[in-house]
């Protein structure tokens, strides 16, 4: 079964092409900077050959268009027409209480998608765009849609409730739920596996670090705790929007800026965050080239980022009764070895030994810590792709 | 370079029937506003006006509006780009050819009804459009019906009223008129849902609801003040405060325009006779003085900016 998965994040998607049950991956690649200065398509064959093209991708639409028509070309795809395509896997953020598991796409779904949109503003409108245009464009393909907020439904009710009145949380369900789901459940599983433990007797500190960021405690295997909330803005500072953020100081702003809601929201999660720190940009490596260059706001920016990391790791630390594995993923965690290094130092205490010739490994799933340490701090490539096309495999099966 | 643009996929590939290009014949404020908000909600839009020179015009006020957004958050730079990239403007009825859905906004403020010159451009909009394409009018006092009998195929004119301030209203009034098909109203409606709006049924009559409700409103107000019960600011607070209105009547009747108020009074009082719409000798009286509202800075207030800052002096209403 030949299943295209989608995983439209704010600026960019990510897309495979994988051959089910085989788990063959026929064909990957990210379309990024979508509606900022020099999209590309970055688009890897099956036989390891990559390719770019570069151009403009004004939204997602358009994204999804472009990477549909290198799959369905001759000189870079790997489909002859787009009717090769037996399902769809698509990563959609927020599923409310509504969805604890993943599910066949069809207009009720749509519905309570759409519904669940005001939860997460930056992210649901993508999913809900890359699910249209497959609609329009593979009208008989299944689509399934596997949510970010399933795997944290195994939150304690005393994590996961705000402390508001009660009522509200019955009235609106008002809660945490927290997102990157998929990515959490496959990293803490992967580092596992490399490490060869078993996951229900490992306390075990996931760090999903990218354009959005999140961290996640993991008890016996499942979400004990998690650092997004009922939205993907609260927790960690991200590319554009601010993490914990008093929200007295919220109001506050409102009232002085005399802006709406809507455009509070905005403010939070569109203008905040690495960019409006820095002022330079959302993507760390501008961020760090600027800092690099002296720019004080820039490695300010660095610093609040690591630093609002490290105190979630010693969060966690206290709320698990200690910590066996901590785990980087996601585009910065892979990557970025002077945030990792920031985050890590001073961490000694808790029982971590760092190896300082791995620690400048990038894009490589290594073990940071020396052999001896009583903490393993693990960087694993995150592959949400594969976990969703699983997803879509047994449901599709199933139908 | 566009290294992207081999692998689009053939126009033929993408769905029929759907609601993705709008065309607006006649943009000023309320054109803009339209143009605005439906490439907002990710339409394309094309506008035709009477100059290149107005063109450019209408893509600075454009540009302007959405560095207000951005100056207070509401947008990014680079949704800014990306909405001004999903307009066009053209002096050529001829780039109406692929819209959807073609909405004539032209001004309301020279002088009668303009109905011929609307049914003017009903024709030219199908000369070009095809068989399909809704032909509307953000018509307020007119009669959708009337600009209809102009057309091949009049089933397809729907009209369409934005209510103002359009990027914060969340309705619109949607005209059905005698010979208007469920087909063309259904269309008309899932684009006012595919711009975030909910569509109100109106059946046929000048003024719809809006109008109809404002005129009376705003009069009312204009007789209390000239019996000297109080003040143009206590006029507007108490109704703010009392009823929920979002504006007092001066401050909706200068929003609006004061010429606009008039001429919406001598339409309405035209088509029914009945003296609640007449033009209240207030509104007649600072027309003649060149007091337009917000749109010259005067009104029944003084503006600057967007902002009042005192109300009318009482030698120009007594």
């Amino acid at each position: 079964m030949k299943i295209i998965v989608l995983n439209c994040g704010s600026s960019s998607i990510k897309y495979q092409l994988i051959d089910m049950p085989e788990k063959q991956v026929l064909a990957k690649g990210l379309v990024e900077k979508i509606s900022l200065k020099g999209s590309t398509i970055k688009h890897t064959m099956a036989d390891g050959t990559e390719h770019q093209f570069e151009g403009q991708i004004l939204d997602h639409q358009q994204g999804i268009e472009y990477l549909l028509g290198v799959l369905t070309s001759k000189e870079y795809g790997s489909l002859g027409s787009l009717n090769e395509i037996d399902a769809v896997g698509h990563r959609v953020v927020h599923g409310a209480e509504e969805f604890s598991g993943s599910v066949l796409i069809n207009q009720e779904v749509i519905d309570a998608l759409e519904k669940s949109t005001e939860l997460a503003p930056l992210h649901n409108p993508p999913n809900l765009k890359g699910i249209y245009a497959m609609q329009q464009l593979l009208p008989d393909a299944p689509q399934v849609g596997v949510f970010d907020t399933a795997f944290h439904q195994t939150m304690p009710e005393q994590v996961y409730l705000y402390a508001l009145p009660y009522i509200l949380y019955e009235k609106y369900k008002i809660r945490r739920y927290g997102f990157h789901g998929t990515s959490h459940k496959y990293i803490s599983a992967r580092a596992c596996e490399i490490l060869g433990v078993p996951i229900e007797k490992q306390k075990i500190i996931t760090c999903h670090l990218g354009n959005g960021s999140s961290v996640a405690a993991i008890k016996n295997g499942m979400s004990f705790d998690t650092s997004m909330g009922m939205t993907p803005t609260e927790g960690l500072i991200m590319g554009t929007r601010t993490g914990d953020l008093d929200p007295g100081a919220l109001l506050f702003l409102a009232d002085k800026e005399e802006i709406s809601i809507k455009y509070t929201s905005s403010l939070i999660n569109k203008f905040s965050g690495v960019l409006g720190i820095s002022g330079v940009s959302s993507d760390m490596r501008d961020v760090e080239k600027a800092a690099g260059k002296g720019d004080h706001r820039a490695q300010l920016a660095l610093d609040m980022f690591a630093y609002r990391v490290k105190k979630y790791i010693g969060a966690y630390a206290a709320a698990l009764g200690g910590v066996d594995i901590i785990v980087f993923a996601g585009g910065i965690g892979e990557n970025d070895i002077e945030t990792r290094k920031n985050i890590l130092e001073d961490l000694d205490f808790l029982g971590i030994k760092t190896d300082p010739d791995k620690l400048g490994t990038r894009g490589k799933e290594t073990l940071l810590t020396t052999d001896d340490s009583q903490v393993k701090v693990i960087v694993v490539l995150t592959d949400e792709e594969m976990m969703i096309a699983k997803d879509t495999f047994e449901i599709v099966k199933r139908k | 370079m566009n290294q992207l643009q081999q692998f689009s996929l053939d126009k033929s590939l993408l769905p029929k029937g759907k609601i993705q290009t709008i065309g607006i014949v006649g943009c000023g404020r309320v054109g803009q506003d339209v143009a605005l908000h439906s490439a907002r909600f990710g339409m394309d839009v094309v506008f035709i006006e009477i100059s290149n020179e107005r063109i450019k015009e209408i893509f600075k006020k454009l540009e302007e509006q959405l560095d207000n957004v951005i100056a207070h958050w509401g947008i990014t730079l680079s949704e800014k780009r990306l909405v001004l990239s999903r307009i066009k403007g053209s002096t050529s009825y001829k780039e109406l050819r692929f819209c959807n859905l073609v909405i004539e906004t032209i001004s309301s403020r020279s002088e009668g009804t303009m109905i011929e010159e609307r049914q003017e451009i009903f024709q030219k909009i199908e000369a070009v459009v095809n068989e399909k394409a809704i032909i509307s009018s953000n018509l307020a006092t007119l009669m959708i019906s009337d600009l209809a009998t102009v057309l091949k195929h009049p089933g397809r004119a729907i009209g369409i009223h934005f209510i103002d301030p359009i990027g914060k209203a969340d309705i619109v009034e949607l005209v059905k008129g005698v010979r208007s098909t469920d087909d063309a109203y259904n269309k008309a409606r899932r684009f006012v849902k595919l711009i975030g709006k909910k569509a109100i049924k109106v059946n046929e009559s000048p003024g719809n609801i809006s109008i109809r409700m404002i005129v009376p409103f705003i009069n009312e107000a204009c007789e209390i003040l000239m019996e000297g019960v109080a003040t143009v600011e206590d006029i507007d607070e108490t109704m703010r405060e009392s009823s929920g209105h979002r504006t007092g009547p001066f401050e909706l009747a200068d929003r609006i325009g004061l010429d606009k108020v008039m001429k919406y009074m001598d339409n309405l009082y035209a088509e029914f006779g009945n003296s609640k719409y007449k033009a209240s000798p207030v509104i007649k009286r600072l027309v003649r003085a060149n007091y337009l509202g917000r749109l010259n800075g005067k009104g029944f207030y003084n503006y600057e900016g967007s902002k009042p800052v005192s109300n009318i002096s009482f030698t120009i209403i007594n």
